[in-house]
């Protein structure tokens, strides 16, 4: 059985709790023993995305602490894993006792949809759900890790579920952290275009693997009056 | 004179040009267009990869031997009968091309595009001794009549709608309000083959510069480059130090890739490799040749490790094609002559981080830009580095200074990460309704002018779990 | 030899991706033929032809069927009034559809770029596979060598394309099938 230990992700864990609780779902059906370290809180990626890599460093120092010995560290969140992955090693390059440590915590750090499929590989959890559906790829998942098949093939293997192409879906959605607050206009004005294209592509849910992402689209569709819903993918992969 | 410039107010510059609808529906219309092109003229060589480090390579390794190979090109140059001109920054380059002109007697001067003389200001410096400077690329003359600067680096009008320069040649033409582009066209050409005719003096950029051979590559596709080096008796060509390669092998790699990243197409109309001035029984090319090589800033930025591979850039713009922020903002919202993601890169780094200091932040870094960058320059990767660097001069704003302070304040420990989701959950029972809020106070109120604002869950994840779980198979 | 047909295909399919009316000839005396019929066509009065013992054949024929022939050394401002450029070629690349020109005493850049229309001869043998091929086994350069990619353009306006925004807005390629073929 391989163990995992999930980082649930700040965002999850204050806003969402229901996407962490169905990623937990999902890791426990493809056969993994869950864990969640209680310690943890936030990955540092919106301080470090924002100039503040001091910051940053502080909490990445208690990422590493909290997740040392984990065998497997699996986030839901493209994002996150990619800011452990890809910026932890360059974060800590210069500082002897944790750089060895951050490397490996690196090495072990997946984003969910890549680790059900690349590791466990597994497509079909079994999962049911009866709507039309749109992926949006999120870009640090499409670009920092290079997932596009991976969640689109657990999200074909869904039953019921009708897969809908999104127009221009590599786009970002504009929510960019720090920068939807402080360009705000101009990140609506993503947002706005983003949500054209949802629209148009008659689906009644958008899925993605971040729920930064996630949270900014439903914030636009629910301004808007939209129908469409914004649901995480393990959401998705956890229903039956 | 760069670092007293006013600071550049990036936020101010995207808000009016979100509320400029006609720039908003002509980007909204090219900028897609032109990422496909890109897209499809990449996916045809099956090498396209492959291309792209060998180009990084190519220019890398330029780099690292800049000296060898600047003085090298200076020493074939000049042995084919050119004069080399260097010049530490763009006053002495405007001295230099100014002295030129007065000393050749040549006032009357075309120009081809040309960043690096957008870079160096050069037109206002030529016109204050009389000269008469006529921009002869179709774009940058439209850019010229206009008085504006170029907001593209391959499409300098890109920005405007077709009516509004029908309106302009009416204006300063004094022709009929034109609406088809291939009669505005007509007429520049018409305009401008008088201007080559009467021309004494050509200025052009270079787009590569063979050490080897010590020749001059220009790509183009209107053709006006080449008028501009074939008709004047005097050519001056604009370069900075970045743009050398070593042999023509390499020129090979980089013809290959320029033209699929920047318009899409599998080449240019034009590429001419000039090499030496006119020679014994030629009837055209220049009588003299000049080549001026612009430091401005780039050896500055050589030194500088972690910002170093910005010098790769060949001026394509595909990463301004592909940026969703350059789509919304237009290139003039950068307020400097580099826009898009380069821009925001080289812009600090040519005229100050102080000055520079809102357009590393201007990004959501998407990431887009790193992918079609032809010489893989992590641009996405620079800007993070820029944020930090402004963040440790003390020029990020005191609300960035706060909303990380908090957020740091209360992430960095269980207990104070738990105290923050009480206090939030406290806070929100005045601003939720119906599972969302529609409007939240400064420093937040920006989120929610745009969209509405989550809620925290009735409680935290981390009090739903039950222990460890799952393994069922 | 099958190489180099499937270079001259891809010559002449991307060249007329490009804009450009590639026309396979047998011989140098079909091109000249090909030559009178299409400035017939065109209503041309005044050519100018490069200096050059491939398009002497043509220039004969042509003042022979009463085209004014303009001397390439003439002034800028004389060669704009002519109504097409006659030229040879270094060299064809197929990747691309370019036609690669040299200038030299009696082929200057002008023929290639001032009248509205720029026809080329090419031999078949002389397609190289892309740019790179092309300049790797390079020897001196003339001063000024050119790759031509179909006719002027420019998108400025509008991002519609439009042709002969500087240079000709017609460019013909006679490719003549190598005698190997």
């Amino acid at each position: 059985m391989r163990e995992v230990a999930l980082f649930v992700t700040c965002l999850v864990d204050q806003l969402y709790p229901q996407v962490g609780e169905a990623a937990a779902r999902v890791l426990g059906r493809a056969g993994c023993a869950v864990a969640f370290p209680r310690a943890q809180t936030c990955c540092g990626q919106a301080a470090f995305n924002n100039g503040f890599q001091e910051e940053a460093r502080t909490l990445a120092r208690h990422f590493l602490e909290v997740f040392a010995d984990a065998p497997a560290i699996v986030a839901p969140s493209g994002s996150c894993a990619d800011m452990v992955r890809g910026w932890y090693p360059r974060l800590f390059a210069d500082a002897p006792g944790l750089s060895g440590l951050a490397r490996s915590v690196a090495s072990r750090t997946y984003e969910l949809s890549e680790y059900l499929v690349r590791v466990l590989g597994a497509t079909d959890l079994g999962a049911r759900f009866p709507a039309t559906v749109a992926y949006h790829p999120s870009c640090h998942g499409l670009r920092g890790l290079g997932l596009l098949e991976e969640p689109l093939s657990l999200l074909r293997a869904v039953r019921d579920l009708r897969l809908v192409g999104l127009p221009d879906a590599e786009q970002c959605c504009g929510f960019g952290g720090f920068f939807s607050i402080k360009y705000a206009a101009l990140s609506g004005a993503m947002l706005s275009a983003k949500i054209d294209t949802i629209e148009a592509s008659g689906a009644e849910v958008v899925t993605a693997t971040d729920v930064s992402c996630l949270m900014h689209i439903s914030g636009g569709l629910s301004r808007r009056g939209s129908r469409v819903r914004a649901v995480h993918l393990a959401e998705i992969l956890a229903e039956s | 004179m760069p670092d007293c410039a006013p600071r550049i107010d990036m936020l101010r510059n995207i808000e009016r040009a979100l509320r400029d609808e006609s720039l908003q529906r002509q980007m909204a219309k090219a900028m897609p267009a032109s990422r496909r092109a890109r897209a499809e003229a990449a996916a045809e060589l099956p090498e396209w990869e492959s291309l792209r480090s060998a180009a990084a390579e190519i220019k890398d390794h330029v780099l690292a031997n800049l000296e060898e190979y600047l003085a090298r090109l200076e020493s074939r140059v000049s042995a084919l009968g050119g004069i080399v001109h260097r010049a530490a920054d763009a006053a002495e380059a405007r001295a230099i091309i100014t002295g030129l002109a007065r000393s050749h007697g040549a006032l009357r001067i075309v120009k081809s595009k040309s960043m690096t003389t957008e870079e160096i200001r050069l037109n206002p410096a030529l016109e204050a001794i009389g000269a008469r400077v006529v921009e002869t690329d179709l774009g940058e003359y439209i850019a010229q009549l206009a008085g504006e600067r170029p907001s593209h680096l391959i499409a300098p009008v890109i920005h405007k709608p077709t009516e509004e320069i029908s309106d302009l040649f009416a204006r300063k033409l004094g022709t009929p309000r034109y609406e088809r582009p291939e009669d505005l066209a007509r007429v520049a050409r018409e305009v401008l083959r008088a201007e080559f005719a009467a021309a004494e003096m050509g200025i052009t950029g270079v787009n590569f510069a063979i050490a080897e051979t010590g020749t001059l590559v220009i790509v183009e596709n209107e053709g006006n480059a080449r008028l501009t080096t074939a008709r004047p008796r005097v050519h001056v060509a604009v370069m900075g130090i970045e743009k050398v390669l070593p042999g023509l092998a390499d020129l090979g790699v980089f013809l290959r890739i320029l033209a699929r990243s920047g318009t899409g197409q599998r080449a240019s109309a034009y590429v001419s490799l000039l090499t030496g001035p006119r020679r014994p029984g030629e009837t055209d090319g220049p009588e003299a040749l000049h080549l001026v090589i612009l430091d401005g800033g780039r050896r500055r930025l050589l030194a500088d490790e972690a910002m170093r591979e910005a010098l790769r850039c060949i001026r394509c713009g595909a990463c301004q094609n592909e940026c969703p922020v350059y789509r919304h903002a237009g290139g003039h919202a950068y307020g400097s002559v580099y826009a898009g993601p380069i821009g925001a890169v080289l812009t600090p780094a040519y005229e100050g981080l102080e000055r520079a200091r809102d357009l590393p932040f201007a990004s959501t870094l998407c990431r887009a830009c790193a992918g079609v960058c032809p010489v893989k320059v992590d641009l996405p990767g620079m800007l993070v580095e820029l944020r930090s660097r402004a963040v440790r001069a003390g020029l990020a704003p005191w609300r960035d200074r706060m909303l990380v302070g908090a957020w740091t304040f209360f992430t960095r420990s269980p207990a104070r990460f738990a105290l923050g989701g009480a206090l939030g959950r406290l806070a929100q029972r005045l601003l939720a309704r119906g599972g969302r809020i529609e409007r939240l106070p400064p420093p937040l109120a920006g989120w929610t002018a745009h969209r509405c604002a989550p809620v925290l869950a009735p409680r935290p994840f981390r009090s739903m779990w039950r222990g460890p779980r799952g393994g069922r198979g | 030899m099958s190489q180099e047909r499937t270079l001259t295909d891809l010559f002449t399919e991307r060249a007329g991706q490009a804009g450009v009316a590639v026309i396979a000839v047998g011989s140098a005396d079909e091109a000249a033929e090909q030559t009178v019929a299409l400035c017939r066509e065109r209503r041309v009065r005044r050519a100018v032809l490069w200096d050059a013992p491939d398009v002497a054949l043509i220039q004969e024929r042509l003042r022979a069927a009463g085209v004014e022939i303009l001397d390439p050394r003439a002034r800028f401002e004389t060669l704009a009034a002519a109504e097409i450029g006659i030229t040879g070629t270094e060299a064809g690349v197929a990747e691309t559809g370019s036609l690669v020109l040299s200038t030299a005493p009696g082929r200057p850049q002008a023929v290639s770029l001032l009248p509205p229309v720029h026809l080329a001869l090419l031999r078949a043998d002389q397609i190289v596979a892309d740019p790179a091929a092309l300049l790797d086994r390079r020897g001196p350069l003339p001063s000024a060598l050119v790759l031509i990619t179909g006719p002027s353009r420019s998108a400025d306006i509008g991002l519609v394309p439009v042709l002969g925004a500087h240079g000709p807005t017609e460019v013909i390629v006679l490719l003549i099938a190598s005698p190997m073929a």
